[in-house]
């Protein structure tokens, strides 16, 4: 017995969603979607349990995170009632409803809160110039400082517990059984997933934007990796130097072709561009450029003549780490693969 | 005086092989030659007895040969017999002298299996066709001359479309409406969809539009009791009851206080009984013709309105007028079904209604939806029900429901805030440009389940709440609960219950019960009996639109009949013999068209054939003892000279 909420709609669409009462059933959708299978077949099922607002089963759900946006149902869609918009707002639904604490969903349904909270860091990062007295040495030795306590805050206080809340919902409350043999044995398809999006290649013609997508990845952790546990920026190692360079300029020249793809909103992915959207790449552009920028003043020796790159940097990095990362669009990168993992504990 | 041996022509046809490959179509015709040699003078195979060439051959020899008669042996008759008969008229020879042998459907594709049986019987179809065309005599169409009146029965939107349209023909129009009103059902509705005109403000441009036209005579109140004659010349009784009410003497003023202090209370059917009016009334303000009615089953005399308004006359008398018509256009229209009791809580729950009763619901409130004292925010649609059943007698679709039923929920929606409809139904039917409201619909967050016959939606209440379930097959089957304010039980077209007016001019019904047409995509608007003609939802489910075009096709088919003045009948009718015929009544009772009259001739009581609705059946001639029916063209004598030469 399931009673519905019509309702719903009106909730999701602040998460995003387009026009997806439209749907008539006729699964056009689920046949011309790739990745959909017999056994595991969306997105007509999803648009269906989103209009009759049937939050249990979205919630145990782990199809949208098997969706990887190609857009073809959109395309194809007789009524124009955007399934791979619907799946993307499920997506956010499901971020905003994994996460404890709820700024996830306050962020996305709020550009309002989502710009005051990145003008709160920006001036909380010009608060704490102004008290080290705009000393360049003490502001990059905090900033060094700030990604490994974030790194470490941020994974333990708000992503765990969250992956926990999505192991919850999808696994332990539908009450699937699953051995412990099983976790151990299937934990390679959470590593597979989450460095080389596999799945997504399964989409048509998506084998450049998958690549595209990897080597940003790559670029991306390995920078992290570079600039936390390698100190580029203090470093004065020829290899860790030359590195980073590589790493950040892949990380902002790759991101480029991604924030033009979202400002020409041509494709279906990026036709119903949300806030979250441009700020994750718009920000990990920024990320790339600025990081690159302060070394390359730092190996000119002009970046104590122009200590607003740092700031600037400083801020950017800020706001990634403390709103992009746990509350944005960041976790996909986390979910998708765990999702995939799940899955896989679900199957046979 | 015997007459001279008649000069036959046979032609046996190969049709291409479709006959030639199983009967041996040169043995055929030496048989025929052979036997029958003083009378077939001519007798020839041909490849393709319809071809151009071969009609051609055909009329060049029968000048050539001087010949009486002409047989083709080939395809059924209802393919070609005409093409025949007509060679037979390029020819100079009558049409009806023409004879026909079906040696393809009747021999060849028959016995396919058996080659020389199946020669054998063609040989013997072929001469009793030549027995036939011994005694087959030239006939001439009878000629009857038509009334240029046509009756209009029913003036609904589809009775007033045809009226106006034969008006406009130069056609005199009798209009005959049983309620005291025009309209219909379509003055019932107030929005319609795919146009911001109401049905009232249809009603009354039509209305408005038939009283320019001095060849139609609009007759409300008005019954047809009695029905004579046949096409061309029919003649009817029509009953007027009064409206006790002196159009002239009316004060509309007055008219409202006797309407006000009427004391009886009867269920209004024009609300389909969602509550109750006076026994004088009038449906709604603008209704026409517009003056009041006393409905004098229900008016208990008690003299009230006599009282208030002068215009009451209660020594009006019901009148009875006879005219005649050349045809009759029938446009008697639909009821809705009623659902059982007890159907998904029908008349059990105080929360089901019908879709009829919630469109008058929708357009008789305003502000708030209010049924019974309760605000309704939740409505439940169930869709097909008394339609597509598969265990009662309503199997088929009622069209207009699935557009009806959104469209209703859509204007619920946008004349109340807060609406939620909830649609339970067994697949969509918004064909055509109704597809774009059940768009609307969908995009307006309107709620769509779907369930087949053998998992139909139940209707339960339990304390206050009315709760609707369903397995829903858009949802893997899942059990669904929908809690409602209101059910909507979405009911169909059924044939009108009092089928008294069909009765009296033996319409047939098909198997929906609704009048028959002749044929469904040829002849779509006739009726078997001769001059009558079928028009909007009496023929079966139709919207305004399909309404009106059967409308203006029935207009014209109905003009069609009279426009000459004159009508051609068939000449195969069948004659009685007044020496023989003693009257018994037998054929009469075997006439399926009513066309055995009972006539004195002077010494006897006989039977006579009304020649104009006479169809040729031959029902009369097998029952008569006596054997004073003769079949023109299928005489004793020629029936039993074919009977001799195929046995």
């Amino acid at each position: 017995m399931s009673k519905i909420n019509p309702a719903f709609n009106k909730e999701l669409e602040k998460f995003g969603s387009v026009n997806y009462n439209a749907c008539y059933n006729c699964g056009n959708c689920t046949a011309v979607c790739s990745l959909s299978t017999e056994d595991d077949s969306f997105p007509r099922e999803m648009v269906r349990l989103s209009v009759l607002g049937l939050e249990d089963d979205i919630r145990s759900s782990l199809k949208p995170w098997e969706c990887y946006y190609c857009g073809e149902c959109s395309t194809h869609c007789p009524q124009e009632a955007n399934p791979g918009e619907l799946m993307m707002s499920l997506r956010r639904y499901l971020t905003a409803h994994y996460d404890w604490t709820g700024l996830s969903g306050l962020m996305y349904k709020s550009l309002t809160l989502s710009i005051i909270a990145f003008v709160a860091t920006f001036a909380a990062v010009i608060a704490f110039a102004v008290s080290v007295g705009f000393e360049l040495e003490k502001m990059l030795h905090f900033g060094h400082m700030f990604e490994g306590i974030a790194i470490g805050t941020i994974g333990f206080t708000i992503l765990l517990p969250n992956i926990a809340r999505m192991w919850y919902y999808t696994i332990l409350k539908p009450k699937t059984k699953v051995t412990f043999m099983k976790y151990v044995k299937s934990i390679g398809e959470l590593f597979i997933h989450m460095f080389t999006q596999k799945r997504a290649l399964g989409c048509d013609d998506n084998q450049f934007r998958w690549f595209e997508h990897f080597i940003l990845v790559i670029g991306y952790l390995s920078l992290l990796f570079t600039t936390v546990v390698l100190n580029w920026f203090g470093t004065s190692s020829l290899f860790v130097i030359v590195l980073g360079y590589i790493m950040s300029a892949i990380v902002f020249v790759v991101t480029i072709d991604f924030v033009k793809g979202r400002m020409k909103a041509k494709k279906e992915v990026s036709k119903h561009s949300q806030p979250s959207d441009i700020f994750f790449v718009v920000w990990l552009f920024l990320m790339g450029l600025t990081a690159f920028m302060v070394r390359l003043f730092i190996d000119l020796d002009i970046l104590e003549s122009n200590k607003w790159l740092y700031i600037f940097h400083l801020t950017v990095l800020v706001q990634w780490a403390l709103i992009i990362v746990p509350f944005g669009k960041w976790t996909h990168f986390l979910y998708r693969s765990f999702a995939m993992y799940f899955a896989k504990l679900k199957a046979d | 005086m015997e007459k001279k041996p008649k000069r036959i022509g046979v032609y046996v046809c190969h049709c291409g092989g479709n006959i030639s490959d199983y009967v041996d179509v040169e043995k055929v015709r030496r048989s025929v030659e052979g036997e029958d040699a003083e009378i077939v003078v001519l007798a020839k195979t041909t490849m393709f007895a319809c071809s151009d060439a071969n009609q051609r051959e055909m009329v060049e020899d029968i000048k050539a040969n001087n010949l009486d008669s002409v047989i083709v042996s080939s395809c059924s008759p209802k393919l070609h017999m005409l093409t025949f008969r007509n060679v037979s008229v390029r020819a100079d020879l009558n049409k009806f002298t023409y004879v026909h042998a079906n040696i393809r459907e009747q021999a060849s594709w028959a016995h396919s299996d058996d080659k020389n049986g199946a020669t054998e019987k063609a040989i013997h179809l072929v001469k009793a066709a030549i027995a036939k065309a011994r005694y087959a005599e030239p006939l001439e169409t009878n000629k009857i001359r038509a009334v240029k009146t046509v009756a209009v029965i029913g003036a609904g939107v589809a009775g007033m479309k045809a009226a106006i349209s034969l008006a406009q023909k130069n056609t005199d129009v009798i209009l005959i409406e049983k309620e005291p009103f025009v309209g219909g059902r379509v003055a019932q509705w107030d929005s319609l969809s795919t146009t911001t005109e109401t049905g009232k403000e249809m009603v009354k441009r039509l209305y408005n539009e038939l009283l320019k036209y001095d060849n139609i005579t609009i007759m409300t109140n008005s019954e047809v009791i009695e029905n004579k004659g046949s096409v061309g010349n029919i003649s009817l009784k029509i009953k007027k009851t009064p409206r006790f009410i002196n159009a002239t003497a009316c004060h509309p003023d007055d008219l409202k206080r006797a309407i006000e202090v009427c004391p009886v209370e009867v269920p209004d059917d024009f609300n389909f009984r969602l509550n109750s009016r006076k026994a004088i009334y009038k449906n709604y303000p603008s209704e026409y013709p517009q003056i009041p009615v006393i409905d004098v089953k229900n008016c208990t005399r008690c003299g009230e309105c006599e009282k208030v308004c002068k215009a009451i006359d209660f020594n009006e008398k019901e009148e009875i007028f006879e005219i005649v018509a050349g045809s009759v256009l029938m446009a008697t229209g639909f009821d809705s079904y009623t659902p059982a009791y007890g159907e998904f809580g029908y008349a059990t729950s105080e929360n089901v209604i019908t879709l009829p009763q919630f469109k008058r619901l929708i357009d008789t409130q305003f502000d708030k939806l209010i049924y019974k004292g309760k605000e309704i925010k939740t409505i439940a649609y169930i869709y097909c029900v008394g339609s597509r059943q598969t265990d009662g007698e309503n199997t088929y679709c009622s069209r207009n429901c699935c557009t009806s039923t959104i469209h209703a929920a859509l204007t619920a929606k946008n004349k109340f805030k807060n609406i939620t409809n909830y649609h339970f139904n067994r697949g969509l039917r918004t064909y055509g440009k109704q597809e774009i409201l059940y768009a609307d619909s969908l995009r307006s967050g309107d709620i769509y389940f779907q369930s087949y016959e053998d998992g139909l939606p139940k209707v339960s209440v339990e304390g206050a709440k009315t709760i609707v379930k369903v397995n829903d097959v858009l949802t893997n089957n899942r059990e669904i609960e929908v809690e409602a304010d209101l059910v909507v039980l979405v009911t169909g077209m059924v044939p009108r219950s009092d089928n008294s007016i069909g009765t009296l001019f033996k319409l047939p019904k098909g198997r929906d019960k609704f009048y028959n047409e002749v044929h469904m995509k040829l002849r779509p608007v006739e009726t078997v009996i001769d001059g009558i003609t079928i028009a909007g939802a009496c023929q079966g489910p139709k919207n305004i639109t399909e309404s009106v075009n059967s409308a203006l096709s029935a207009a014209t088919k109905s003009y069609t009949i009279l426009s000459r003045g004159e009508l051609e009948t068939d000449p195969l009718v069948a004659t009685i013999d007044p020496e023989k015929c003693s009257w018994c009544g037998a054929c009469e009772e075997a006439c399926p068209f009513d066309a055995i009259l009972k006539v004195e001739n002077g010494k006897k009581v006989i039977a006579e054939i009304n020649n104009t609705v006479c169809k040729g059946c031959g029902m009369c001639a097998p029952v008569c003892d006596p054997d004073a029916v003769n079949l023109i063209a299928c005489s004793s004598r020629e029936i039993m000279s074919m009977i001799d030469a195929l046995v």
